[in-house]
């Protein structure tokens, strides 16, 4: 590493030569200023290495001004706060600062992966597809994971991100987007017009890049102008200002994702709490897009080498940080603008000289370049770069438009190069959401043509590269915006400021600059950096048929690196139009998608995280299935209890304990996550009708049926016990997981094709908690807990409804049962409903209660063959696959689901039919889900006749029992089926009944 | 039979600190949902008679008298808030004087939980969680919204300037005060649009 | 992330506060005369949807606010929504009249039919 001193004496907008800080590069200490990106700081201590490339391992410097950089990716921080691939000219440097080069090893200086840049002749572009192609098993195994080592970027942070996330939603009149002279301006004409704007800007700081631009407005310098414009935004009422904020992606109908980096560059802010991205969810009336403008690189040999900066990056080096790029440069130019680079670093006492490619140019800054004394080489190109890890000579060539090879050239020694191969309008938020553009010949380059959101763009990002045209432009595009939100706003009569700037002579396309010797002859002319992607790659793409432009991105990843093709996506067109003929808009553009710069996944979660990760839905009960040991199934957002496990007790113990309680004693369940919903109206008892498979209109006041809800295919899709309340009044039990899908489906047929029912339907179910008190002590239990209603079995036999009161509590009791027990499902109010768990449990602990979980429960009703929609249904189930036909209605002539089962699909032979399984071996538990096969090989594939749905050890019967959908099933009672399971081995089970206990349903009706 | 033992929804919560807003559980608020139709004259008519004002016809907008307040809740359905002990009593009139009015009334005291948001920076707090325009001048005392909250449905009743209820549904109220909890952080605080000169 | 208008309850919002229903206008056979359903009716009506590039009739729930279902005409190139209508209702004549495509060949025999009964 160089130590010559490359801090300029003077000079130096953005920083503070009072604060210095202290931070460290690949574990070398440095000083740097406050002010200053990490990018400058290491510049400014001599060293101009930042990275190494992504395939070739090539030793890389900086090359950009800000976010468009795409060599200098350094991870940034330590341990879980380590951060890879941030852009070295948007990291903002402080006291403690911690960063690392990235993709070498063992250090930046010696990389063993270079060694890839010797075999570059074996890695053209597409050699993932021709290299690494057989045999298919070596790819898993062998060639991703060398390629995924050498070829990488950064590597992420080891453990959990200690720090806060959080998102905001945000609506405004006017978006503008960028805060320069044109985004600033725009702002402030929209806003005077009464408009709520938010501005964003990527930058700490507002202001763009004015202070790099020629020319004064009103007297005042550019930069000057814009930042009076931006105090006046700051103090505005109506105007929201973001800095350190870039808009990430616009969507549909003006909708913009802005990441902000709120605490990155000050460790005291993140220690306080505060969050350290935020995500911004923006909806605007209105867009304006002032992104400006990005610098081309241009495709000469060598372009990569550390010291070769965009014209732009080296203005801002010497004007905002007072860092030299180097002592002797050359800036290479195909345009007006770069002359300003080479006064600039004139002025600061930097050795400059400029080779230009076109044959003249009259412009202002050209013939003050001259009179200032600085060499310009008119009809030149760089034709070669001396050095490795940084330029020690270049090559000078005379050119002529159109020339392709290399006739005289002289070398001259220089120890960085600022090349400017002409601007590209920063277009890629406008075609995130399919904004059309046009090529612009004066340019050189794409534009902005038509959008359908809202969205207008102004100044270098619609092309205007002049600060009176900007200003012009902006003010106008502010104004309509804002009139387009407020119709009554009046337009001001627009006064032009006095303007002074340079003349500029037309810029010179150059998309490729001829080299001394042959393309694998040591020289590559670099199109996509972060990529490795040159123009002999896109040159062979096209040899090889890749003719669309979009197979060219594809096959040799041109564009497709973080950067998102920013400084390489028209020179790649330019060496495609070359290489066929044709002209670029013919070539035709690659899609550009969001993000426009990669953002966090942090910012990405927010706040939904650890206890925040998914919501989590409480019964009343909750608390006290925690203290009793319960281990938790999710069913949709709710947390059941699965079992309540004792100490000393496994959870098959459990679970055994649970089943064999309720069958012989008395259980407890908390049902309250089932489905209820209230339905009432003159037509409810038809509607009813309509939406289940049976009949609800002869359902007698006070009584309950079991239903089943088909949808409009003929397949199950709900089931649950309806009681009548009154003539004209019901209440729907759902499943828990379809208690909100059901409210929404009964919603929508009334709304949509019954509109004449006059039915209401209120959704009730969190109003309630439900228990389900279930065994052949059930009844006893409710009599300690002084009923105020009969309980007996005439006065209240199975499948009838009670209100009353039970322990004092108000209630509604179902007598209906999902064990085949005698059960009593008690509601009560939700505030009640550990009150009333707690007095039922006092009640029946002398009878021997045991409160039990969801899989006694499907072991209790799989027993007695009842089905769980979406176990022993799949979405492509009938009710008559499962043998329902019985719930099936002859006499209704329509309701959902009834025309489809008609259908000769389902009607047709080798349905599905669920049966019951007996395991040959009784302690063979079948897996949910094995399949029965026809014929048992050796190995797959074998022919399946279908599944197990439910599976389990019955304690009541003391063996396996299972539950399947068979083919034809119900004819092949008694068959014995096979089920080849993994490892070989092959169970066999017995088609029997699904009813395994107690199949008259004599238990439960006592 | 001994006293019946009542738990509100965020019972088990601690008293929340360093937010930049009060955040508390409203306990005991009465709530009854009615289900009618407008056009009905018969049913506005039974449901002023009993609540003692119209319902409100307006979109997100309520009415109130004396304690009772009707909250807005679609083109036929009104949320009815009361003193818990008075929902037995009102819930029996309006059957009552609604017999053969095509309605549904329904007691939904125990269905939600309700929030009370108060603070300046009520407004920016909630849009961490909610995509509506808060800062709109149609978000006013009065405005009554359905809308999602973080990942789940909640509704916010703007009960004065600065002054917010959210009602989501109870089993939901663990997470809503969670998510509270993190986002109206003090040191996560936000200020939008006005003055930002530091 | 569409920006969807409610024209029952007026609300306007993100489209996850809404839910969409897929193709508008399709007519289920059976509420009719469940008797005479063809084999293919009823499976034109399961499974056959237009596919429109451009002008496109589409249902939509106000899930988030007043939970009434309504219509909506969007362009399914620009995405912009040309008119929000109630769910019992036709869209606005001219949106029938520039409708292409199968849509066309819809309205005209639904005008018909209207005209006739």
């Amino acid at each position: 590493m160089s130590n010559k001193p490359y801090r300029l004496s003077r000079g130096g907008t953005h920083i503070d030569r009072t604060k210095k800080v202290q931070f460290s590069f690949d574990g070398k200490s440095l000083t740097g200023f406050a002010g200053d990106t990490l990018a400058s700081a290491v510049m400014a201590n001599g060293q101009k290495l930042f990275g190494r490339s992504f395939k070739y391992h090539r030793p890389r410097g900086l090359v950009g001004l800000g976010s468009e950089e795409m060599n200098a990716l350094i991870g940034v921080g330590e341990g879980v706060r380590h951060e890879p691939n941030l852009r070295a000219t948007q990291v903002e440097v402080f006291d403690g600062l911690h960063a690392v080069s990235q993709n070498r090893w063992p250090s930046l200086a010696f990389d063993i992966g270079a060694i890839n840049s010797k075999f570059a002749r074996f890695l053209p572009g597409g050699f993932y597809y021709k290299t690494f192609m057989w045999p298919q098993s070596f790819w898993k195994h062998i060639y991703e994971p060398i390629i995924r080592k050498a070829a990488g970027l950064g590597r992420a942070a080891d453990g959990r991100d200690p720090d806060s996330y959080e998102h905001v939603h945000l609506h405004c009149d006017v978006m503008v987007i960028g805060g320069g002279l044109a985004g600033l301006t725009a702002a402030k004409a929209a806003a005077a017009l009464g408009a709520k704007v938010v501005l964003a800007d990527e930058n700490p700081t507002l202001g763009g890049i004015g202070d790099l631009t020629a020319g004064s407005i009103d007297g005042a310098c550019v930069i000057d102008h814009a930042r009076a414009i931006g105090a006046e935004l700051l103090a505005a009422e109506n105007v929201h200002v973001m800095t350190r904020s870039t808009v990430v992606g616009h969507f549909h109908h003006n909708y913009l994702m802005i990441f902000e980096r709120v605490g990155d560059h000050d460790p005291a802010l993140l220690a306080d709490g505060a969050p350290r991205h935020r995500l911004w969810k923006v909806r605007a009336k209105q867009v304006i897009l002032a992104t400006g403008a990005i610098e081309r690189p241009i495709a000469f040999a060598n372009n990569d080498r550390p010291g070769i900066m965009l014209a732009s990056a080296a203005s801002a080096m010497v004007e905002r940080y007072g860092v030299a790029p180097g002592v002797n440069g050359i800036v290479f130019t195909n345009n007006d603008n770069a002359y300003l680079t080479a006064l600039s670093l004139k002025k600061a006492g930097i050795n400059v000289r400029v080779v230009d490619s076109r044959s003249r140019s009259d412009g202002t800054l050209v013939e003050r370049a001259k009179s200032e004394g600085i060499e310009v080489s008119m009809g030149s190109v760089i034709s070669a770069v001396e050095g490795n890890l940084g330029v020690t000579a270049v090559k000078i060539a005379a050119y002529r438009k159109g020339q392709g090879r290399v006739i005289t050239e002289r070398k001259v020694a220089c120890d960085f190069v600022a090349m400017s191969g002409g601007f590209n309008p920063a277009l890629h938020i406008w075609c995130h959401n399919a904004g059309k553009i046009k090529f612009d010949d004066a340019l050189q380059s794409f534009r902005p043509d038509r959008h359908a959101d809202g969205m207008i763009a102004v100044g270098a990002a619609n092309g205007n590269m002049d600060v009176s045209g900007t200003i012009a432009e902006a003010v106008a595009a502010g104004e309509t915006a804002a009139k387009a939100v407020l119709p009554k706003a009046k337009f001001s009569k627009f006064k032009a400021p006095d303007v002074k700037e340079p003349t500029r002579a037309p810029l010179e396309s150059l998309w490729f600059a001829p080299a001394t010797g042959n393309y694998n002859e040591g020289n590559k002319h670099f199109i996509d950096f972060q990529n490795d992607v040159t123009a002999a790659d896109l040159e062979l793409a096209q040899r090889e048929g890749y003719e669309s432009v979009e197979h060219t991105k594809r096959y040799t990843t041109f564009g497709m690196a973080t950067d998102q093709g920013k400084t390489s996506n028209l020179n790649g067109l330019g060496v495609l139009a070359e290489a066929t003929g044709k002209s670029i808009p013919e070539i035709g553009v690659t899609t550009f998608r969001p993000p426009y710069t990669p953002f966090s996944f942090g910012s990405i979660a927010g706040v939904m995280t650890n206890k925040l990760f998914l919501p989590i839905r409480r019964t009343s009960v909750y608390q006290w299935h925690v203290d009793k040991g319960a281990t938790f199934e999710p069913i949709g957002q709710w947390r059941r209890t699965y079992t309540y496990t004792a100490a000393g007790e496994d959870k098959q113990g459990s679970i055994t304990r649970e089943i064999l309680a309720v069958r012989h004693k008395v259980g407890l369940l908390d049902a309250s996550t089932l489905g209820k919903i209230e339905i009432k109206g003159p037509d409810a008892a038809e509607f009813l009708d309509r939406m289940y498979t049976n009949m609800f209109s002869t359902l007698k006041v006070g009584k309950c049926r079991y239903g089943l809800m088909m949808n409009e295919l003929g397949f199950l899709t709900d089931d649950g016990v309806t009681v009548r309340l009154a003539d004209d009044h019901f209440l729907m039990h759902t499943t828990s997981g379809g208690a909100d899908r059901i409210a929404a489906w009964l919603e929508e047929w009334l709304q949509t094709e019954w509109t004449h029912y006059k039915v209401f339907v209120t959704p009730v179910t969190e109003q309630w908690a439900q228990f389900a008190i279930a065994g052949p002590r059930a009844r006893n239990v409710l009599a300690k807990l002084d009923p105020d209603f009969d309980i007996s079995h005439e006065a209240f036999p199975h499948m009838s409804f009670k209100e009353g009161k039970l322990g004092g509590y108000p209630v509604r009791v179902y007598r209906i049962s999902f064990s085949g027990e005698q059960s009593y499902e008690v509601a009560t109010p939700s505030n009640m409903g550990r009150g009333l768990w707690n007095a039922i449990i006092e009640a029946g602990t002398e009878l021997g209660i045991e409160a039990y979980g969801t899989e006694a429960l499907h072991v209790l009703r799989a027993e007695k063959g009842f089905i769980v929609i979406g176990d022993e249904t799949d979405g492509t189930t009938t009710p008559i696959d499962v043998g329902m036909d019985g719930l099936v209605s002859k006499k209704k002539t329509d309701f959902i689901g009834k025309r489809s089962l008609e259908q000769s699909y389902l009607k047709g032979p080798n349905r599905k039919q669920l049966v019951g399984l007996l395991t040959e071996e009784p302690t063979d538990v079948l897996p949910d889900g094995a399949y029965a096969v026809r014929v048992v090989k050796d190995k797959p594939p074998m022919e399946m006749i279908g599944q197990v749905t439910s599976s389990y050890h019955s304690p009541t019967l003391e063996r396996s029992i299972a539950m399947a959908l068979i083919e034809n099933g119900r004819e092949r009672m008694g068959e014995t089926l096979s089920f080849p399971l993994e490892g070989g081995k092959v169970m066999r089970a017995k088609i029997v009944d699904p009813v395994f206990y107690d199949k008259e349903g004599a238990r439960q009706n006592v | 039979m001994s006293e019946l033992f009542i738990e509100s929804p965020l019972a088990h919560r601690e008293l929340a600190r360093d937010l930049s807003i009060d955040l508390r559980e409203i306990k005991d608020r009465g709530m009854i949902d009615m289900r009618g139709l407008t056009s009905d004259k018969k049913f506005m008519a039974a449901a002023k008679k009993v609540l003692g004002v119209d319902l409100p016809k307006t979109p997100r907008t309520s009415s109130s008298w004396g304690d009772v307040k009707c909250l807005w809740l679609s083109i036929d359905q009104w949320l009815v808030l009361c003193a818990k002990s008075k929902v037995e009593e009102l819930i029996r009139t309006l059957r009552t004087e609604l017999a053969g009015v095509h309605s549904l009334v329904v007691d939904v005291s125990d269905m939600r939980a309700v929030m009370r948001l108060e603070g300046e920076s009520v407004r920016e707090v909630l849009l961490k969680g909610s995509s509506l325009d808060l800062l709109s001048d149609d978000y006013k005392p009065g405005t009554v919204r359905r809308m999602r909250f973080a990942e789940i449905a909640a509704l916010l009743h703007i009960v004065e300037d600065n002054v917010f209820d959210i009602y989501v549904f109870r089993s939901y109220a663990d997470y809503t005060w969670e998510f509270l909890l993190v986002t109206a952080r003090e040191s996560s605080k936000v200020r939008l649009f006005g003055d930002q000169r530091s | 992330m569409l920006m969807v208008h409610c024209p029952v309850c007026g609300a306007e919002g993100d489209e996850t506060d809404f839910h969409g229903g897929g193709q508008a206008h399709v007519r289920r056979p059976a509420t009719h005369d469940p008797a005479t359903v063809s084999d293919h009716d009823q499976r034109d009506y399961l499974f056959i949807r237009h596919n429109a590039k451009g002008l496109h009739f589409e249902r939509w729930r106000c899930d988030r606010g007043c939970g009434k279902w309504f219509h909506a005409a969007r362009d399914t190139v620009t995405m912009e929504f040309k008119a929000f209508y109630g769910i019992t209702e036709l869209p606005p004549r001219a949106l029938m009249d520039a409708a292409t495509g199968e849509w066309a060949t819809y309205f005209r025999d639904r005008l018909k039919a209207d005209t006739a009964s």
